[in-house]
């Protein structure tokens, strides 16, 4: 198979996150190559699922986040939608790793949000974020190491 | 949220019982972490064992907390599973906190300042 893909959709509520993230986790788990994290896509998926809940619909229940799970020949890709309020671009282009970075010595200086654009963007190689027809899509895409095409961790069979 | 609390001394142990410590349990973390340092608890360890997932706002609850002993305290953490800790690396609160595998080691660190 070339290319498999599968669509969630929950309602806007926080609640709904883990299951999505479960379900994500488990499907990278499944299918994807070993040097892939389940946790670590997992965890890039509830940030994305959290902001679409929290910024896109400002907490309102009765919206739709749908998360598409992609698998490709050398690359996994999720993409995260809302139609709420889009996301301001900056956001994303201003989001760095070096934010995670902290001065030990200053507890109070301590950031209590804003980490979960830049630990999407350490974990994954592409974030992509486009808005179009009132559809707001934040893209994730992690590439498989060379190599590791088909390699599968249980058992190390050939994929199909 | 849930959390188990016992004593050892002056120091209190609490352990989340719940699987994850995410967006959705932030607020009630925080909650439950700021009766803790209004009640005059300086000394905490925070038993993570049974936390399999922490996502930013839960990370963001922790730091909270840490912030509410205002430098006079602290909070231990133990127990971190494997994907936990690498959370933890990933967003440098290795650094911030100081982080134990065994809940005793934790209490024996806290026990001789």
């Amino acid at each position: 198979m070339e290319h498999k893909e599968i669509k969630l959709v929950i309602d806007s509520e926080l609640k709904n996150v883990s299951l999505v993230g479960r379900t994500i986790n488990g499907l990278v788990s499944m299918v994807s190559p070993c040097d892939i994290s389940p946790h670590d896509i997992e965890l890039c998926v509830v940030e994305a699922v959290n902001n679409c809940v929290e910024h896109a619909y400002g907490k309102q229940r009765g919206h739709e986040v749908e998360v598409r799970f992609a698998l490709g020949q050398d690359r996994l890709v999720v993409d995260v939608c809302d139609t709420g309020k889009p996301m301001d671009q900056r956001h994303l282009a201003e989001a760095d790793v070096a934010m995670l970075e902290i001065d030990h010595d200053d507890i109070d200086g301590l950031a209590e949000q804003g980490r979960g654009l830049p630990i999407i963007k350490e974990i994954m190689d592409a974030v992509i974020y486009q808005s179009k027809g009132g559809k707001n899509c934040l893209s994730l895409t992690k590439f498989f190491g060379s190599g590791e095409k088909t390699r599968r961790c249980t058992g190390g069979q050939d994929g199909d | 949220m849930e959390i188990e609390q016992r004593r050892e001394g002056d120091i209190l142990v609490a352990k989340i019982l719940n699987d994850r410590l995410d967006a959705r349990g932030a607020d009630d973390f925080r909650k439950a972490m700021s009766g803790f340092v209004s009640d005059g608890n300086r000394r905490i360890i925070l038993d993570i064992s049974a936390v399999d997932f922490v996502d930013s706002s839960g990370l963001g609850a922790l730091v909270s907390a840490l912030k509410l002993m205002g430098g006079d305290g602290d909070i231990l953490i133990c127990g971190a599973p494997d994907p936990v800790m690498r959370m933890f690396k990933l967003t440098r609160m290795n650094k911030v906190f100081r982080i134990f595998e065994e809940q005793q080691d934790a209490v024996r660190a806290l026990s001789v300042e």
